[in-house]
C-alpha cells in the first residue's frame, strides 16, 4: 500500500503528463495526428462512430444526455468554444466584452447561415435564450438562470443583462446552453425538432436521418462559414452498440472507425493492437459518493470522516480503475485551471478512522448501505469499498439499482451513501455549485448539505472576476469539503478513445466531446 | 372452426385485462420516476411538476389505469414519454427486425434439429444418437450471450465473414440484410434447435413403438418410408407445440441477443422503456407481446387439426 505524499504527487504528474500527451497529441504510434502533421487532408468518406448509448433528443435545449452532446457539437455551434487547454475562444460570437460584472456584450460573427438558409444574427440569439428560459421542458433553465434579459444592440451585437455576476457563464456558453438553433426550425417544427434536426444548426455537419437504436446520419455542410480546416468527411454515421465488448470488436474488425470510450479493463489490450490507436483524453469528470446528511448515520460529521479515512483511494484507482484515472482530492479535476495540486487526496489512516468512529459514538463500527448502479465497474468498486470499510468495523450492504432508481433514491434522499458519476463541465462551477449550494430544488445536492460558509464561498466564486481569485476560492472550498465530506471523491477518470488507423486530424479537447470538423480519412 | 376462433379470441379478453393490470401495477411500484430520468440534469422542481401534470402522472394510479384503458378502447395506445412518438409507431418500427430474426432463427433451428432428431430416434442408443444428445445438451446449456460473443469472435473478428453488429433490412438489401441477421439467428436458433431435437427424438421414439409402424414395416416398406410416411407426421404435434410457444419468446424475449448484436428489435425496446420508466411504452409493448403469444398459441391449436385430422374441436 502506498500512501506517501510523494507518490500522490507522482500520480498527479503522471496524469498531467498524459494530459499533455493527449492535448499536444505527440504520443508515439498514434495515427490520430493533427492534419498539419500528416499529408494534406482530403475530402470524402463516411466516418462510423460507435456509442454505448442511443441519443435521446436532437433539441439541445431539452437534452440531458452526454451522447446527445457528442452529436450536437458537430451539428450545432455554441457562441463560444473551448481550446485544447480549456481556454475560451470565439465561436459564433467573434468577441465578447464585460464592461461591468452584470453585463456581457457579444459581437456575433457575420455571414453565418443556419442550414435551413436563414441568417444567424442577434435576433436569433435573443430567441434562443428566451426559448431556453421559457420553454416548459427546457433543461437549460438552471444554466441560464443568471441571465435576466437579452437586448439586441444591432444586427450582430447582443447585450446580455445578468441578475448577478456569473463568472462561469462564458464556459457555460461553450456547451448546450450556448448552442444556437434556427428560430424558424424551432417555431415551425415544434416538438418534432427532437427527432428531426434538419436545417436546425450552423455547424460543419447537417442532420440527415435518425433511425432509433440503429443509426443517426449527418452529412457535410458544404455552406459552412469557416472555409479553413474542414469539414472533410462526407458523412458521419453514429451507431449505438450497447455491449462494450462488441463495440470494441466492431472497431477491431473494421466495422466502425471510432469508439467514444474504452473500458479500463480493455485499455491494455487495445493499446497492444497495432490496427487501432488509442488516445487517452483526460476528462473533467469526478466520480464520487454522496453521504446523506439528513438522517443517521451520516448526519454525524465524525462518521462521514471515518468513512473517508478508511478508504484507500490509491488501491481503488489501481485495482478497479486499472490506473485509467487518478485519485481525487475533490470535485475539481487535474485538467481544470482551478485544480489545486497542493491539496492531497485523503489518505487511508485506520487509527484516525477508529478515533472518528469513537467520536461519532460508534466505536465498533456501524451498518449502512451503499447504493450504486448495476454496472460491472461500479459493482467492483463498491465491493472493494465494502472490504476496506469492514476493516474498520463498518458493515456495508450493497444495493444495486438501475439508473432510474438511483436518480429517484438520490432526489428523495432515500440512501445512506450513493454513487454519483459526474461527467464534468469546463468551468469548475459546473462540478461544484449545484452539488453543495443550499437552495431548495437543487436536485444534485443529494447529500442535503447546508453550510453557510460553503454557500458564501460558492457565491463568491461566481462573483470573482479573475481566475487567480477564483482558483484560490475553489482551493478553499476543496479543503472545507474534505472536512465536511458531503461527498467522498474517489477518482478523476481518463476517457480513452480508440480509432482505426485511417482516422486523421482528430483534436482532443478534455471535455470529452468528439468534434469531427478537422477529421479526415486516409 | 370459425366459432372456435371466435370463442378463443373472446377468452383472451380477461387474460389481456389481467396482463395489463399486472404490468401497470408492477411498473408503477418499481422505484424510479420517468420525469427524473428525462430531466436528470434539471434542478427546476416547477418544470418537473408541470411535466408530471401534463402527462397525467399526478393522478392516483387507478385513475391513470382507467385513463389508459379508456384510450385503449378507442384504439389509442398512447405516446412514449421519452420520445413523444405514438407507442404503435415505436412498435411498428421494431417489429420487422424482430419478426425477421424470429423467422430465421426458427428456420435455422428446424434445419439443424430435424435431421438430428430423426437420426437420433432412428438410430437409438448408437453413437449417432449420442452425438445428437450431446449436441442438444450443448445447445441447452450454452448461455446465449456467451455463444453470441464466441460467434462474433470467430466469424466477425477472426474470419471476418459476417458483420458483428447492426441491422440492415433484408427486404431492402437482401444480401446485406441476411448477413446482418445470420449470427443473431444462429445464437437464438441453436438453443431452440436443441429443444426441438430432444422433443422430436422422444416423440418419434414413442411413435416408432406404435402398432401401425410394425404393420408398415410388415408390409415391407423401407425404413425411410416408414419414418417419412407414418412416424414423422405423428411425432410432429409436440414439436409444433414447442415451436408455437417459442415463437412469442423469440419475438419479444430476444433481449440479450438484440443487445449484443445491437439489433433494433422489440425486446430491446421494452427493456429500454423499463429502464427509462416509460410507462405507456412498456404497457403498450407488453400488451402487444401478450396478444402475439395468444395468437401464436391459437395458431398452434389450429395446426394440430391440420396435422392430425382426428383432432376435432367442438
Amino acid at each position: 500500500m502506498r500512501s506517501s505524499a510523494s507518490d500522490a504527487d507522482l500520480d498527479r504528474r503522471d496524469f498531467l503528463h498524459v494530459c499533455a500527451l493527449a492535448t499536444s497529441v505527440l504520443s508515439p504510434g498514434l495515427a490520430v495526428l493533427p492534419a498539419s502533421a500528416q499529408t494534406t487532408p482530403k475530402k470524402g468518406g463516411t466516418l462510423r462512430v460507435g456509442f454505448y448509448l442511443e441519443a435521446s433528443t436532437m433539441d439541445p435545449h431539452l437534452s440531458g444526455s452526454k451522447v446527445d452532446r457528442q452529436i450536437y457539437h458537430n451539428i450545432y455551434e455554441p457562441l463560444l468554444t473551448l481550446d485544447v487547454k480549456l481556454g475560451i475562444k470565439p465561436g459564433l460570437a467573434e468577441s465578447w466584452q464585460q464592461p461591468e460584472p452584470k453585463t456581457l456584450i457579444l459581437k456575433l460573427r457575420q455571414g453565418v447561415k443556419f442550414q435551413d438558409g436563414t441568417d444567424f444574427n442577434a435576433e436569433a440569439v435573443r430567441f434562443n435564450f428566451n426559448r431556453m428560459k421559457t420553454e416548459p421542458k427546457s433543461v437549460r433553465k438552471g444554466e441560464v438562470a443568471s441571465i435576466e434579459s437579452v437586448d439586441v444592440v444591432d444586427a450582430y451585437t447582443v447585450k446580455i443583462n445578468l441578475r448577478r455576476p456569473d463568472a462561469a457563464l462564458l464556459a457555460t456558453l461553450t456547451d448546450r446552453a450556448g448552442m444556437m438553433v434556427s428560430p424558424k426550425v424551432a417555431q415551425e417544427r415544434g416538438s418534432e425538432l427532437e427527432r428531426n434536426a434538419k436545417g436546425a444548426g450552423t455547424g460543419p455537419f447537417e442532420f440527415v436521418e435518425w433511425i432509433k437504436d440503429d443509426h443517426l446520419l449527418i452529412k457535410r455542410n458544404d455552406s459552412y462559414w469557416n472555409k479553413q480546416g474542414g469539414p472533410y468527411l462526407d458523412r458521419i454515421r453514429y451507431r449505438p452498440i450497447p455491449d462494450d465488448t462488441v463495440k470494441l470488436q466492431s472497431l477491431q474488425s473494421g466495422e466502425i472507425d471510432v469508439i467514444d470510450y474504452v473500458q479500463p479493463r480493455d485499455v491494455a489490450a487495445v493499446k497492444a493492437d497495432k490496427n487501432v490507436s488509442v488516445l487517452d483524453v483526460p476528462s473533467l469528470a469526478a466520480f464520487a459518493y454522496q453521504l446523506n446528511q439528513t438522517r443517521p448515520p451520516f448526519n454525524s460529521k465524525a462518521l462521514r470522516q471515518a468513512v473517508a479515512y478508511t478508504l484507500d483511494l490509491e488501491q481503488i484507482v489501481k485495482g478497479v480503475w486499472l490506473n485509467v484515472g487518478v485519485p481525487a482530492n475533490g470535485p475539481v479535476p487535474p485538467t481544470s485551471w482551478a485544480y489545486d495540486k497542493s491539496i492531497p487526496y485523503i489518505k487511508r489512516d485506520l487509527a484516525k478512522a477508529k478515533a472518528k468512529l469513537a467520536e461519532g459514538g460508534k466505536p465498533t463500527g456501524f451498518p449502512f448501505t451503499i447504493t450504486t448502479a448495476n454496472i460491472p465497474i461500479n459493482v467492483q468498486e463498491a465491493e472493494v469499498i465494502q472490504a476496506q470499510l469492514s476493516e474498520a468495523g463498518m458493515q456495508v450492504k450493497i444495493k444495486l439499482v438501475d439508473a432510474a432508481t438511483q436518480l429517484s433514491d438520490g432526489n428523495t434522499k432515500n440512501f445512506d451513501m450513493i454513487s454519483y458519476q459526474w461527467s464534468g463541465r469546463p468551468d469548475p462551477d459546473g462540478n461544484i455549485y449545484q452539488f453543495f449550494k443550499t437552495t431548495p430544488g437543487m436536485s444534485l445536492n443529494w447529500s442535503g448539505i447546508s453550510n453557510p460558509q460553503i454557500d458564501a464561498l460558492l457565491d463568491k466564486t461566481r462573483e470573482a472576476s479573475s481566475r487567480e481569485e477564483r482558483k484560490k476560492l475553489y482551493g478553499e472550498l476543496t479543503r472545507i469539503l474534505q472536512d465536511e465530506l458531503p461527498m467522498v471523491y474517489i477518482v478523476h477518470p481518463i476517457e480513452p478513445k480508440a480509432f482505426s488507423l485511417k482516422v486523421q486530424g482528430y483534436e482532443p479537447i478534455p471535455d470529452g466531446m468528439m468534434r469531427f470538423r478537422t477529421v479526415w480519412l486516409k | 372452426m370459425g366459432r372456435l376462433v371466435l370463442r378463443r379470441l373472446l377468452a383472451t379478453v380477461p387474460v389481456l385485462l389481467l396482463v395489463t393490470a399486472g404490468v401497470f401495477t408492477l411498473i408503477h411500484l418499481t422505484p424510479g420516476d420517468p420525469i427524473d430520468v428525462m430531466m436528470s440534469e434539471s434542478a427546476d422542481a416547477t418544470v418537473k411538476e408541470n411535466l408530471r401534470r401534463e402527462l397525467g402522472m399526478d393522478q392516483p394510479i387507478y385513475v391513470q389505469y382507467a385513463t389508459w384503458m379508456g384510450r385503449l378502447l378507442r384504439g389509442d395506445l398512447g405516446h412514449s414519454i421519452r420520445n413523444r412518438e405514438p407507442v404503435i409507431e415505436n412498435v411498428g418500427k421494431r417489429i420487422r427486425p424482430s419478426l425477421q430474426l424470429a423467422g430465421l432463427a426458427m428456420a435455422i433451428s428446424l434445419i439443424i434439429a430435424t435431421p438430428i432428431g430423426i437420426l437420433s430416434a432412428a438410430r437409438r442408443n448408437t453413437s449417432v444418437d449420442r452425438v445428437g444428445t450431446s449436441f442438444a445438451l450443448f445447445g441447452i446449456c450454452m448461455p446465449n450471450f456467451l455463444l453470441a460473443l464466441l460467434l462474433i469472435f470467430f466469424f466477425g473478428v477472426k474470419l471476418r465473414w459476417l458483420p458483428i453488429s447492426g441491422y440492415t433490412d433484408p427486404l431492402e438489401e437482401p444480401w446485406l440484410g441476411l448477413r446482418s441477421l445470420v449470427l443473431p439467428a444462429i445464437t437464438l436458433g441453436l438453443a431452440l434447435a436443441a429443444v426441438v431435437t430432444r422433443t422430436l427424438r422422444s416423440s418419434m421414439l414413442e411413435a416408432l413403438s406404435e402398432d401401425y409402424v410394425r404393420t408398415a414395416r410388415a408390409k415391407g416398406l423401407s425404413e425411410w418410408r416408414v419414418i417419412r410416411g407414418h412416424v414423422l407426421k405423428n411425432a410432429l404435434i409436440p414439436v409444433v407445440t414447442v415451436l408455437g410457444l417459442q415463437l412469442g419468446t423469440l419475438i419479444g424475449g430476444a433481449v440479450i441477443t438484440e443487445y449484443v448484436f445491437a439489433l433494433p428489435g422489440v425486446g430491446r425496446l421494452v427493456v429500454d422503456a423499463v429502464f427509462a420508466r416509460d410507462y405507456p411504452l412498456v404497457q403498450g409493448v407488453v400488451l402487444l407481446i401478450a396478444v402475439g403469444f395468444i395468437l401464436s398459441n391459437l395458431l398452434v391449436d389450429l395446426l394440430y387439426g391440420w396435422i392430425d385430422p382426428r383432432i376435432r374441436y367442438r
